[in-house]
């Protein structure tokens, strides 16, 4: 052999061990691909088997406000003149209260949806707390007594005011519906954020529920939230709020029994509200 | 007269089942129960013709579960369905303890279910 033939031969098995070493490449990058893609499809199973059930759920939540509404008004319509002045102001009252109900919960299924979505939109004012506990309490209708406050008259978050009145009235409202007074209700600042708390005596959560609290439709197998009637859509709301204001919410144990939930909010400078 | 057994958890649907039945004096609510264990409990007692059993209850036991062990009680009781969960029509196919399916925003059909079952005419 030529050295002329012996140069081609070395170059021929060159460029055909970098025509190997490429497929190569291209073949791990395929396997790399196809990884992401497997995992992509995972994730994909999972996002929609989490969409069918919470369609699933809502569709019963809200076929059940229905329902009273529906049968209560056909009652009605059909028994008018037999039907006797009380029972049709009790009717009528019924459907009243299942409407407002299901308002509630279909305001609190497009709330979710707007923080799915990214598109909650969030008008951050500077709110003094103490005011803005004071008036959450007030409007709430419930007996002043029942909750005890302690607040820097001082502190001032800059957050949505309607954000920040629901994330309360909910935490308060899940302290006397799972949990046993007295309710406690303690704001303090750290360091850049403000923190709240909303802190019961009653059975707590149990700890193999505590990381689906702020999940939606989240309800623990308790005696305690078996017998409550309620979406399980209230924590997941607070935890999107709280985090569309730049938030954070969570809970504790509290010591030595019951719940403590609070949130965390950019504290506010300037004038307030 | 017939009797009927409520097992509703929701009251005001409850009332309204109640309700429905008051238009028809053949028929007299005889039990009400929020929960098929507490169901179980009374139907030995009040032995009902006609039970309205909702699915998801206060208790640990659902409608479907507990249908079988009610009819063991009272044998010759039609148990209608009330449900909202329409998912759940082609399970009652495979129960042969309920006689009967209906989703809660059809109550204006369960007085005729109920007289039908109970062999009254309309």
């Amino acid at each position: 052999m030529t050295d002329a033939e012996t140069l081609r031969q070395d170059a021929d098995a060159a460029e055909k061990a970098d025509y190997a070493t490429a497929v190569i490449n291209i073949l791990e990058d395929l396997a790399v691909e196809r990884i992401k893609v497997d995992k992509a499809n995972i994730d994909l199973r999972t996002v929609n088997e989490a969409m069918r059930s919470f369609i699933a759920i809502a569709a019963h939540d809200l076929r059940s406000p229905l329902a009273s509404m529906v049968g209560y008004s056909s009652l009605l319509t059909e028994n008018w003149t037999t039907l006797s002045e009380e029972k049709r102001l009790k009717f009528v009252t019924t459907i009243d209260r299942q409407s407002q109900k299901l308002a509630k919960l279909v305001d609190d299924l497009l709330t979710l949806s707007s923080i799915d979505g990214g598109v909650l939109n969030a008008q951050p004012e500077q709110i003094g707390v103490t005011q803005a506990i004071s008036h959450c309490l007030a409007a709430s209708g419930r007996d002043m007594t029942t909750v005890s406050v302690s607040c820097s008259p001082d502190l001032v978050v800059r957050v949505d005011p309607l954000h920040l009145g629901r994330i309360i009235d909910n935490y308060v409202q899940n302290a006397f519906k799972y949990g046993e007074p007295p309710v406690r209700i303690e704001a303090a600042q750290l360091g850049s954020m403000v923190e709240i708390q909303v802190i019961d005596h009653g059975p707590g959560v149990p700890p193999e529920f505590e990381s689906q609290l702020f999940g939606k439709f989240a309800r623990a197998d308790v005696p305690s939230a078996r017998d409550q009637k309620g979406t399980g859509l209230g924590l997941s709301i607070v935890r999107g709020l709280a985090e569309a204001n730049g938030g954070q919410a969570r809970h504790r144990a509290n010591v030595p029994q019951g719940s403590c939930f609070a949130v965390t909010l950019p504290t506010g400078g300037g004038p307030q509200r | 007269m017939t009797s009927v057994m409520i097992v509703e958890d929701d009251l005001d649907l409850q009332s309204l089942i109640e309700a429905i039945f008051s238009m028809d004096s053949r028929f007299l609510v005889a039990g009400l129960a929020e929960s098929a264990e507490h169901a179980l409990e009374i139907a030995r007692t009040t032995t009902p013709q006609i039970i309205v059993l909702d699915h998801g209850l206060a208790g640990a036991l659902t409608g479907i579960d507990a249908a079988p062990r009610l009819k063991e009680i009272v044998p010759h009781a039609g148990i209608i369905l009330f449900t909202a969960h329409a998912e759940l029509r082609t399970k009652v196919e495979e129960q042969p303890a309920v006689d009967a399916f209906l989703l809660k925003t059809e109550s204006s059909r369960l007085l005729g279910l109920a007289q039908r079952l109970a062999g009254l005419p309309a």
